[in-house]
């Protein structure tokens, strides 16, 4: 090598010793700022883990909330369908005073006025001084009064039967197991008289095997009370009335939907119709009390719902949905 | 006519950097005489000397740069401790070159009497700005402000100076002044072509808190509680980390954008940010990986690539933030890499690791201040 190529040499590598010594420093100074991010990034990793975890139990505690909030709910609920009981009893209570007032008092008129009538005549007797033609007016006022009074307190009568019928919880009902559909037609055979004085015809559709937990006597009623509703209200006289019911199973739970292709309820009816008392028949002697009696039974004694759903001149569609063992 | 030059060099040594760096230039220019450059060196070069010995050899250059957080050119890639040029030559595009003094004392008055003095003497329509301006004395956002109530619809593109992460002092370069709390600024008019393109690659973590308490870029309180709480609740009681940054969230905004904490205050618990912060935004501290900022620093150059007017760009200059330098770590020449690797014929590029990044978020849109974004510029002229 020349002296010029050592001179080339010695400066190429004092270049590159100047770089390394600086790259060197540089390397220092750099690692220590890295150790010091990688501290920060496992300190923000370990609080963001912490932000988790708090997040978690925040969760947990409003669920937690949620679920004492539900269940306050719950009682809450239970609270009010009970006020609504006692609400919907004050009301029963009036409405069975309103209703059985007017043969009870229109009794005691009359009974009060035959008191005074036979009074007269005791004491035209007594002082000999009947005649036959007031003794004739007396029998007829008897007759006609008598008449009157015994319509009245039948009237009386199948008020306080019916009353008895709302009030489920006394109603004495024997659970057991039946196949739903036999047991149905059972029930449209003891609804055959009613049926006969009528051209409408009933059918039953749907499920033979469902086998139901249930009370039968509440179904019995309950059918009962749906097609002599059908038959006060849905049809104009002369007419052909189809009626069905058809039962089917969902899941747990069984499925009645009962039919008619009559007049159907007015809109303004249709959320009135399971009140008691509420009728649009009381001039033909409707109680207001059959559709009552069919919610109460459904809701209380077979822990299910009805629905209705019609239109005018559409008939109409209950729709009782309740569990197949009620236990 | 648009002919560019590239110098690097990683000697430590001043004059033998500059020596390599105008060596290149020549080399390249082939006789062509340059009328404008910038210049990114690291903060430990003895600035003036290099200053001068460059105008010893380009007298009359118009010249702006500052100093930086790291470099990057097409000649040696990503360097520390190294000085790089870019030159550039044209017979159609003016380049002038002015600066801003004292800038603390007005920023955003400063910043706009420098860009209209300066316009007043082009002969060409004004096309782009180009800037380097002071990251630690004042805020950059009102710099940027300034500049822009200066230039119109003109974007600006441009880094703030960095010191290798001292935080101490920075330092810009104009022609052939050292100068600090300056604004220097480079316009071009005429034939110019351009395009940019800027993305980010950090996400917000951790529960966001609300700025309550803020006076342009000093936060005095989050949560109504001291500044430096919210910090320390993540870093324990680590000095506040620029790897970090802040999203902020402008009021009303499902958008953000990073704000770097560069100082603190430990006694009233103030944190000194890279720029203005909303006040009521909602802030969160960020995370990154070296994958999520090297696919976003693609994703600016593609922008850039597929948005340039003309067949093809002439020249590519990078403003990457020193904070994603301190993610990528040792993979930093990998973000310079992935870019040059998707072109068959590399462009000559140059770019320096800022205090915060200088660009529009799309083609026409108007200027924004970064952080922790790269942020790509692309010139030419056909």
């Amino acid at each position: 090598m020349t002296p010029t190529d050592n001179a080339q040499t010695l400066q190429s590598l004092a270049k590159e010793n100047r770089i390394l010594k600086k790259k060197l420093e540089r390397s220092e100074a750099d690692r220590a700022r890295a150790e010091e991010t990688r501290r920060n990034k496992e300190s923000s990793l370990k609080r963001v883990i912490v932000e988790l975890q708090d997040s978690q139990a925040i969760l947990k505690k409003k669920s937690n909330d949620l679920e004492q909030a539900f269940n306050n709910l719950t009682l809450m609920q239970n609270k009010l369908v009970e006020a609504e009981k006692m609400s919907a009893l004050g009301s029963l209570v009036a409405g069975v005073a309103h209703e059985i007032n007017t043969p009870v008092g229109t009794s005691i008129t009359l009974v009060s006025m035959l008191s005074d009538e036979t009074s007269m005549l005791v004491q035209s007797i007594a002082q000999g001084q009947l005649k036959r033609s007031a003794f004739n007016s007396y029998l007829e006022i008897v007759q006609e009064s008598t008449g009157i009074l015994l319509s009245n307190l039948n009237r009386a009568g199948e008020l306080v039967q019916s009353f008895k019928q709302v009030a489920v919880d006394q109603l004495s009902l024997e659970q057991r197991t039946f196949g739903l559909k036999q047991y149905l037609e059972e029930v449209i055979v003891s609804l055959s008289p009613h049926l006969k004085k009528t051209s409408h015809s009933l059918t039953l559709s749907g499920d033979d095997t469902l086998t139901l937990e249930s009370y039968p006597g509440a179904l019995a009623q309950i059918a009962t009370n749906l097609v002599t509703n059908s038959l006060s209200h849905a049809f104009e006289p002369d007419t052909h009335g189809q009626l069905n019911f058809d039962i089917a199973r969902h899941n747990d739970r069984a499925v009645i939907c009962y039919t008619d292709n009559g007049r159907g309820i007015a809109p303004e009816n249709l959320g009135k119709i399971f009140d008691p008392f509420f009728t649009t028949a009381r001039n033909r002697g409707g109680t207001g009390l059959g559709l009552h009696i069919v919610y109460n039974l459904v809701t209380q004694k077979l822990k299910g719902s009805i629905q209705v759903q019609s239109q005018p001149n559409q008939g109409v569609l209950f729709q009782i949905v309740f569990p197949i063992s009620v236990h | 006519m648009f002919k560019i030059a590239v110098g690097h060099s990683n000697d430590p040594d001043s004059m033998e950097a500059v020596d390599e760096v105008i060596q290149q230039c020549l080399d390249s220019l082939s006789g062509e005489i340059p009328q404008a450059g910038i210049l990114f060196a690291a903060i430990d070069f003895e600035h003036a000397l290099i200053l001068n010995h460059i105008n010893a050899t380009f007298p009359d250059l118009e010249l702006i740069g500052g100093t930086t957080d790291g470099e990057v050119s097409s000649v040696l890639g990503f360097q520390q401790d190294s000085l790089t040029l870019m030159l550039f030559c044209s017979d159609d595009i003016e380049i002038r070159a002015a600066v801003g003094r004292n800038v603390s004392q007005n920023p955003t008055a400063i910043a706009q009497q420098t860009v209209k003095t300066l316009k007043d003497t082009l002969k060409t329509d004004l096309r782009l700005c180009i800037t380097t301006p002071e990251s630690l004395t004042t805020s950059a956002s009102s710099i940027l402000e300034g500049l822009k109530l200066g230039l119109g619809t003109v974007p600006v593109l441009g880094g703030t100076t960095g010191d290798q992460t001292h935080i101490e002092r920075t330092y810009q370069f104009f022609k052939t002044e050292v100068l600090s709390d300056s604004v220097p600024i480079l316009l071009w008019g005429g034939n110019l072509l351009f395009s940019h393109g800027v993305a980010s690659g950090w996400r917000p973590i951790g529960k966001q808190s609300i700025v309550t308490k803020v006076y342009k870029n000093i936060i005095y309180e989050i949560d109504d509680k001291p500044a430096l709480e919210f910090y320390r609740y993540y870093f324990d009681d680590f000095a506040p980390d620029v790897a970090y940054p802040l999203a902020i969230f402008p009021p009303g905004e499902e958008t953000f954008f990073l704000r770097g904490a560069l100082s603190y205050d430990p006694e009233i618990g103030s944190l000194t940010v890279a720029a203005d912060v909303p006040k009521r935004s909602f802030i969160q501290i960020t995370d990154a990986t070296q994958e999520s900022i090297q696919a976003a620093s693609k994703t600016a150059f593609n922008y850039a690539w597929e948005t340039y007017p003309g067949t093809k760009p002439t020249a590519a200059l990078f403003f990457s933030c020193a904070w994603r330098r301190f993610v990528l770590g040792t993979q930093t020449n990998q973000e310079y890499a992935a870019i040059a690797n998707t072109l068959q014929h590399p462009i000559p590029s140059c770019g320096f690791y800022t205090y915060g990044e200088i660009s529009p978020l799309r083609d026409k849109g108007p200027t924004f201040f970064h952080n922790t974004t790269f942020a790509t510029l692309l010139l030419g002229n056909k």
